[in-house]
């Protein structure tokens, strides 16, 4: 015991000497083959502390959390808990100890109900499970926690917002005291994020410790005790003490620069209508998700769709992709009929689509960038990768992506990158050259020098006269992109406004569903 | 402080080259070492059937070129099986196909082979018994992609069905496949315009050349061509597949038709080559499910079908010959291919998962 405490005193980053920790790092060293994630990283989270990871994409943020939660084993260097080291063997001996982590790719059963998720893997389970008790149960952690949830739901039948949500709950139901969060905010509205954070706020009250990940700086000032910062596997700053900091700062510990993420509009007159979405109505098992939906977009326009997840606009952008057919009305790309013929078809007329859900739609975890950035163009009988592979390690440079080159398989990049390479296949062109943009929240995940990559390429994409759909629930994006605003609400759009002129709180009470009388 | 081990299984982030190597190669040395522990167990000198297995089936030259003549077959239904599982499909009735290869090759061969020269008959039996396989999976491939129902319950249910059949054409009286008027039910050979003979008088078979060079054939469609990609991405992830406009239906279709083609071909490939006719003898043989075997030890790499399928060849013929010629359980052939089927599986485990043993508690300092 002495030992350990003598330990603790040689931790070189710890807020104060007296306390122990509730969990220390030492030195911990992680390799992967060509790259070293965590190249001796000393980190320390004290009880009652909101203590966040901040660094770029690829700077080892998510491998020092997975260290931390049993699900790797570091190469070198040990781990305490109150000041005693511990062997983090599996993630079930961090949950013994305590510490939970919700991850940044979800790690959920699609075909399991959420309660079944969320039980899943805790050793106390009864022989027999009581279905109706048990969704019960977890109804009223996650109403406690203020998430609330539908606990028969499928998970498969869940947008990203409301799996990120089953994620938290089932760490909570397993009774962490120690919860990291791996991006937990990427996919959440600002009220959700309030909620979040409120939970957050009353867990550390209890004494709990909290270690947070995000790219999103304003946050990371409001929730944060301390803050570490992570660049190429070591760590490269500290800011200590609430409201020390501000955005600014931070984002210059992070990538050695100023960073300005202006506000961007056409700046031109906008040209014919490219996408034409006429009547368009969806029902999928007898619900009504999308109903009625009727716009345009034009050459060298951004029409931002803004919403809570969950209100249809996943079903409409696959609907405008080919991937989805809709029960009723038509959708044209630059004036051809694109309605029942497929996503080929709508790719050959000039469409490109970002999919919210990058590794589960948008990517083959298995197959390498190369291979990724074939898959929505036309691949020929034997696939000629020899020529494609120039581009790929264009790509990768232009894109910044952390990787060990083309060959460097999907699954194995850091969230971030993965995003990266999908934005990078589908802002290139494909089988045709782009006209019609549809991109679902393309920024998220992303460091803040990637996300100013990002929407100055959507800017000039626009500028090239690309019509752009922007389905994002990060309303500040929207707002600040978007020649024209709609807002989704239970699948109809229930409120449309020019992008200058649009208001914080009248779009934010549109998509909570107060629509006051104002369609201009 | 002393405390319980517990053995930890890790799931490795890479899964290391070697061990793919290894582990199979571990599987065949465990199951000749269980091999030997039955043997002695059960009064045999290990040493003794092991080093005539060895002899009969690969060093001596007689050895040798049967081995390569019976790895024809298996190397068939080996890329039959692996063809499937690539994809997730596990068509596990590849023995029934085997059945149709036969029947549909040994009609080919007595319908036609009379009119038709041997530089055509060859090609026409091996085509109609690779289709006639194929036209034994078309239920189940149907069924699978349209409905979704599970090709392992289908294809194995039509495995008993070829099995009648075959039973059926060669006892019934009378039937096109059998001799007529002779004292015992057996098949008629097909003309000599239908088979091969083998090279310099041994029981290897030229089709032995065409079976490796299908088998390099698919390597390199799955490795490099649009049909490969297609089919990793689907077994990888059917969203991807959906988004990006691959249809999986007419994949899996097609796959499933083309590993009951090349079961078929292995029947047919009997009918050419060694058996010249359809003999219910095939049946006890189990070729078919071998095939599955020789695919889940290669991990489903069809350039190293070849040698796995190989080996398997020389472990058979091996052991089917002790049975003659020492006094030896006459089964060790086929236990051991269970028996390796069992470790290699089990091998998987070490091949993805990091096994270790870790006290439960905190480490005392
Ligand atoms: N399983 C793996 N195999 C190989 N390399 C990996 C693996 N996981 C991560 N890496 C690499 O390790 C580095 C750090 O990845 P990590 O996921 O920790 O980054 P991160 O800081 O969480 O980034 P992001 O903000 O994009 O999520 C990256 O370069 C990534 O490519
Ligand atoms: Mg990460």
């Amino acid at each position: 015991m002495t030992n350990a405490s003598h330990e603790v005193a040689k931790g070189p980053h710890h807020a104060s000497g007296a306390a122990p920790s509730a969990l220390s790092a030492y030195s911990l060293v992680k390799r992967f083959p060509g790259v070293l994630a965590n190249n001796s990283v000393d980190f320390d989270v004290l009880p009652g502390e909101v203590h966040t990871l901040l660094g770029e994409n690829g700077a080892g943020k998510s491998t020092l959390a997975a260290m931390l939660c049993g699900l790797y084993q570091p190469d070198s260097g040990h781990i305490t808990r109150n000041g005693e080291r511990i062997a983090l063997s599996s993630p079930r001996a961090g949950l013994q100890h305590g510490i939970a982590m919700v991850h940044q790719h979800f790690r959920l059963v699609e075909r399991f109900t959420v309660a079944e998720n969320v039980i899943l893997g805790s050793r106390d389970l009864s022989y027999k499970l009581n279905r109706s008790e048990l969704e019960d149960k977890v109804a009223a952690v996650a109403e406690s926690y203020g998430l609330p949830i539908d606990p028969g739901a499928t998970v498969a039948d869940l947008s990203v917002g409301q799996r990120q949500r089953v994620e938290i709950v089932k760490a909570l139901y397993q009774g962490a005291e120690i919860l990291l969060l791996d991006e937990p905010t990427a996919v959440l509205v600002p009220a959700e994020v309030e909620k979040l954070f409120e939970n957050v706020h009353a867990m550390t009250q209890a004494g709990k410790s909290i270690v947070f990940i995000s790219h999103k700086l304003g946050e990371v000032v409001e929730i944060s005790d301390r803050v570490t910062v992570l660049r190429n596997g070591r760590v490269t700053g500290h800011v200590s003490g609430r409201g020390t900091t501000d955005t600014k700062e931070l984002a210059r510990l992070m990538v050695g620069r100023d960073i300005e993420l202006t506000t961007q509009r056409a700046s031109h007159a906008t040209g014919h209508e490219i996408l034409q979405i006429r009547d368009l109505s969806l029902t999928v098992g007898g619900v009504s998700v999308l109903s009625d939906i009727s716009f345009n977009v034009h050459a060298g326009e951004m029409v931002g769709i803004a919403g809570v997840a969950g209100n249809g606009q996943r079903e409409l952008a696959d609907t405008i992709a080919g991937l989805i057919s809709p029960t009723s009305g038509s959708i044209a790309i630059s004036g051809s009929m694109t309605t029942d013929r497929g996503p080929i078809h709508a790719r050959e007329l000039g469409l490109a689509y970002v999919p919210e859900d990058r590794l589960g739609m948008g990517l083959v975890p298995s197959m390498s960038i190369l291979d990724n950035l074939l898959l929505t163009r036309d691949r020929r009988v034997v696939v000629d990768r020899t020529t494609v592979r120039p581009e790929a390690t264009r790509l990768i440079e232009q894109f910044e992506i952390k990787a060990n080159g083309p060959d460097h398989m999907a699954r194995k990049l850091s969230g971030g990158n993965a995003q990266k390479v999908l934005l990078a296949r589908e802002l290139s062109g494909g089988r045709t050259a782009t006209k019609l943009l549809v991109v679902c929240s393309p920024t998220r995940g992303l460091d803040v020098g990637a996300i100013e990559t990002v929407r100055a390429l959507l800017d000039d994409a626009r500028s090239a006269g690309q019509a752009i759909l922007l389905i994002s629930e990060d309303l500040d994006e929207v707002m600040s992109l978007s020649d024209r605003i709609f807002v989704l609400y239970r699948g109809s759009v229930v409120h449309e406004t020019p992008g200058e002129s649009a208001e914080l709180a009248t779009v934010g009470a549109a998509m909570a569903g107060l629509t006051p009388e104002d369609k201009s | 402080m002393r405390s319980p081990i517990r053995i930890v299984f890790e799931q490795r982030n890479e899964t290391a080259k070697h061990l793919s190597v290894l582990v199979p190669l571990l599987s065949v040395v465990a199951a000749l070492v269980a091999g030997a522990l039955f043997l002695l167990a059960t009064g045999y000198s290990p040493i003794e059937t092991y080093s005539n297995m060895l002899s009969d089936g690969f060093t001596s030259s007689r050895g040798m070129t049967d081995t390569l003549g019976l790895s024809t077959v298996l190397i068939c239904t080996g890329i039959s099986a692996a063809f499937a599982f690539q994809m997730n499909l596990y068509n596990i009735g590849g023995e029934g196909q085997l059945y149709l290869g036969m029947i549909g090759g040994a009609w080919a061969g007595l319908a036609l082979g009379d009119q038709l020269p041997t530089f055509v008959m060859i090609p026409v039996v091996l085509l109609v018994g690779s289709l006639a396989g194929a036209s034994w999976i078309l239920l189940p491939a149907f069924v699978r992609s349209r409905l979704g129902t599970s090709e392992i319950v289908t294809t194995l249910l039509l495995t008993y069905i070829a099995a009648s059949l075959v039973k059926h054409f060669v006892y019934t009286p009378g039937s096109f496949f059998v001799t007529k008027n002779s004292a015992f039910p057996q098949g008629r050979l097909v003309p000599d315009s239908a088979s091969l003979s083998g090279i310099g008088d041994t029981s290897l078979y030229p089709t032995f050349f065409l079976v490796i060079l299908i088998a390099l054939a698919l390597f390199w469609v799955v490795k490099k061509t649009e049909y490969g990609y297609r089919i990793q991405v689907i077994s990888d992830s059917p969203r991807a597949a959906h988004y990006a406009g691959i249809n999986a239906n007419r994949t899996t279709m097609s796959v499933m038709l083309i590993s009951g083609a090349l079961s078929g071909l292995g029947g047919a490939v009997l009918i050419v080559g060694p058996f010249g006719r359809l003999d219910p003898g095939i049946i006890l043989l189990g070729y078919g499910y071998a095939g599955i075997v020789i695919a889940a030890l290669a991990r489903n790499n069809f350039s190293a079908i070849i040698v796995s399928g190989i080996l398997f060849a020389g472990l058979r013929s091996g052991g089917d010959k002790l049975q003659i010629s020492t006094d030896t359980p006459i089964h060790i052939g086929v236990m051991l291919q269970g028996a390796i089927l069992l470790f290699a599986l089990g091998g998987e485990a070490f091949r993805r998962y990091h096994i270790h043993a870790v006290r439960t508690e905190r480490a005392t300092q």
